[in-house]
């Protein structure tokens, strides 16, 4: 359905999107996923044509997305990020102008009016100027907007930004249930959001792809480790003795708090050490004041694969540590990428 | 084609829906009422040459004033990323505007026509046919100003900024006429050809010449196909 090859857009010196590639077949639900800057809402761009790739190729419904970029408009749907409204319009008057411009006819417009009203719950506000409704509903209208004229593609770039948890939920079902009949491509840089309704996670960093698996895939990758964290009382402990006898381990963390001693172990999820350290422990006369065992979420691993960077580097990541935070001068650097991307 | 009405209509709804197009109206009427009832009592005629010379002036204040958020403010608050991945052509977009300016002009016009009223009961042998014509030269003059203005609109998404270089260039094709005694003879025809009033004139004589308006046809579609361009090469947009 959507095949992008090789696709890179560069504006100036910056790569705002590097050489990625990556196929979606029709009626998936793919999440885009990535920190601030990374290169989301470029792609999605240049995919509904928006802006022009620097380098590459992408091909919708087995076509170049340059052979006829109207009739593939017609079949797109898409909510920007800046939600594009007319604040003087009506939600009505808004809405009819769209179905204008994509050449609706009467009959057609009332039914699929019908149904985003419905789907969207904008029946309340229909006759309201749009500057006058809050922010969830100018979403939900955005959204309306994307899916009145029934397209076969849909895509979404931050479409829950700025609802309450439950129009936030709304919005989720609705997606899932417009995915089931079509091809759905969103971004997010929140986690729960594709977790919750996608199929497939891209995760996108700097311009480049970094995971591209299915949900579950993606989430086995790095459940295969394992954290536990204790708290003891003792004086100095001393662990060296017992890492020597299991060399799968690895120490993370390390605090002393006045006596207390928090210390984090990390290995592979098919061992199960906690007894064997707890013994160990005993045996040393420590005091264990807490024990407990974490697997990683896919928070984490959108931590680690955004802060590595780099796909060669998740298997040692596994389990090495996770501090790398990203550093202030990461975060400038994303900031200004996305201000360029918005330029 | 199709496409440009429907773009022209909704922006014709949004400008009479909005308080500030009915100040620039007042504005545009108050001074060309105040200028028309000057110099009509001091020079006595029964004509209109005195209101299209103060029209034609008000102009390239009022049409870069008109014109200005057409397609900046789209670009400002990001509608135009909306427009432009609908299935339409950039061409439909820029086009529907200047239509929309254009419609705008000619209802604005209409009111001036009090001012033939006023003529046409104190006054004695109207030349209604130069009165027409007249009026048709400044539809052209007015559609030329418009595609200025368009243009300077899609340079850029700061109205303010948008307004004084449709203002300046508008100036420019005003103000030459009083530049000519600068120019040297032989450079003197050109500037001729291209001083706006020049061909203006023809028209409130009351004579169509094909000239004339092959001159603004030209500076209409050339103003167009720029804004175009400058739209295509800022956003780097897909050729549609």
């Amino acid at each position: 359905m959507i095949e992008v090859n090789h696709l890179t857009k560069k504006f100036g010196v910056i790569t705002a999107v590097d050489d990625i590639s990556f196929y979606i077949p029709a009626g998936e639900i793919v999440g885009f996923l990535g920190p601030n800057g990374a290169g989301k809402t470029t792609t999605l761009r240049m995919l509904v044509g928006y802006l022009q790739p620097s380098f590459g190729t992408i091909r919708i419904s087995e076509q170049d997305i340059n052979t006829d970029p109207i009739g593939l408009a017609r079949q797109i749907g898409y909510l920007p990020e800046q939600n594009p409204l007319y604040a003087d319009l009506t939600v009505y008057d808004y809405l009819q102008f769209i179905a204008a411009l994509r050449h609706m006819d009467e009959q057609t417009f009332r039914e699929r009016l019908e149904f985003v009203l419905d789907k969207c719950g904008l029946r309340d506000v229909i006759g309201q100027p749009i500057q006058t409704l809050s922010k969830g509903y100018k979403q939900r209208t955005g959204l309306a907007q994307a899916i009145l004229h029934d397209p076969q593609v849909l895509i979404l770039d931050e479409p829950t930004s700025g609802l309450d948890p439950n129009q936030i939920l709304e919005i989720r079902e609705l997606i899932k249930e417009l995915g089931k009949a079509k091809t759905v491509i969103l971004s997010s840089h929140i986690m729960q959001e594709v977790q919750a309704v996608c199929d497939r996670i891209i995760i996108i960093n700097k311009g480049k792809i970094i995971a591209d698996e299915a949900k579950e895939e993606l989430g086995k990758n790095l459940s295969g480790s394992v954290s536990l964290t204790i708290e003891l009382e003792a004086e100095n402990p001393d662990f060296s003795e017992w890492l020597e006898l299991h060399p799968e381990v690895k120490l993370k963390e390390c605090v002393p708090n006045e006596g207390h001693w928090k210390r984090e172990f990390s290995y592979p999820a098919e061992l199960d050490l906690q007894r064997d350290l707890a013994q160990f422990i005993a045996s040393q006369k420590w005091l264990i004041l807490s024990m407990y065992k974490q697997q990683h979420s896919l928070e984490e691993i959108f931590h680690l694969l955004t802060t590595e960077s780099d796909m060669n580097e998740l298997d040692k990541s596994e389990t090495k540590e996770a501090d790398n935070s990203p550093t202030a001068l990461q975060i400038e650097e994303a900031n200004e990428k996305e201000e360029d991307d918005n330029a | 084609m199709h496409n440009a009405f429907i773009i022209a209509r909704k922006e014709l709804k949004s400008y009479l829906n909005s308080v500030s197009t009915y100040i620039v109206f007042v504005l545009f009427l108050m001074l060309s009422g105040w200028f028309f009832s000057n110099l009509m009592f001091k020079s006595g005629k029964a004509e209109l040459r005195q209101l299209f010379d103060v029209l034609h002036l008000v102009y390239i204040f009022f049409i870069p004033a008109l014109t200005m958020g057409m397609i900046a403010k789209e670009k400002a608050d990001q509608t135009f990323e909306l427009l432009a991945t609908m299935p339409i052509k950039l061409k439909s977009i820029v086009w529907g505007k200047w239509l929309a300016a254009l419609e705008l002009l000619v209802i604005i016009l209409m009111f001036t026509l009090v001012h033939l009223l006023t003529i046409m009961i104190i006054g004695e042998n109207l030349d209604y046919g130069s009165i027409l014509c007249g009026y048709l030269g400044l539809i052209f003059v007015g559609a030329v100003y418009c595609a200025i203005g368009i243009f300077a609109s899609a340079l850029q998404s700061n109205q303010i900024l948008a307004f004084i270089i449709g203002f300046v260039i508008c100036l420019f094709f005003y103000a030459i006429q009083f530049l000519m005694p600068l120019f040297p003879n032989a450079l003197a025809n050109v500037f001729q050809y291209l001083s706006m009033d020049y061909h203006l004139e023809n028209f409130l004589k009351g004579i169509i010449d094909t000239r004339d308006i092959i001159y603004m046809g030209s500076l209409v579609i050339g103003f167009m196909l720029l804004a175009e361009f400058s739209l295509r090469m800022n956003n780097r947009l897909q050729e549609r």
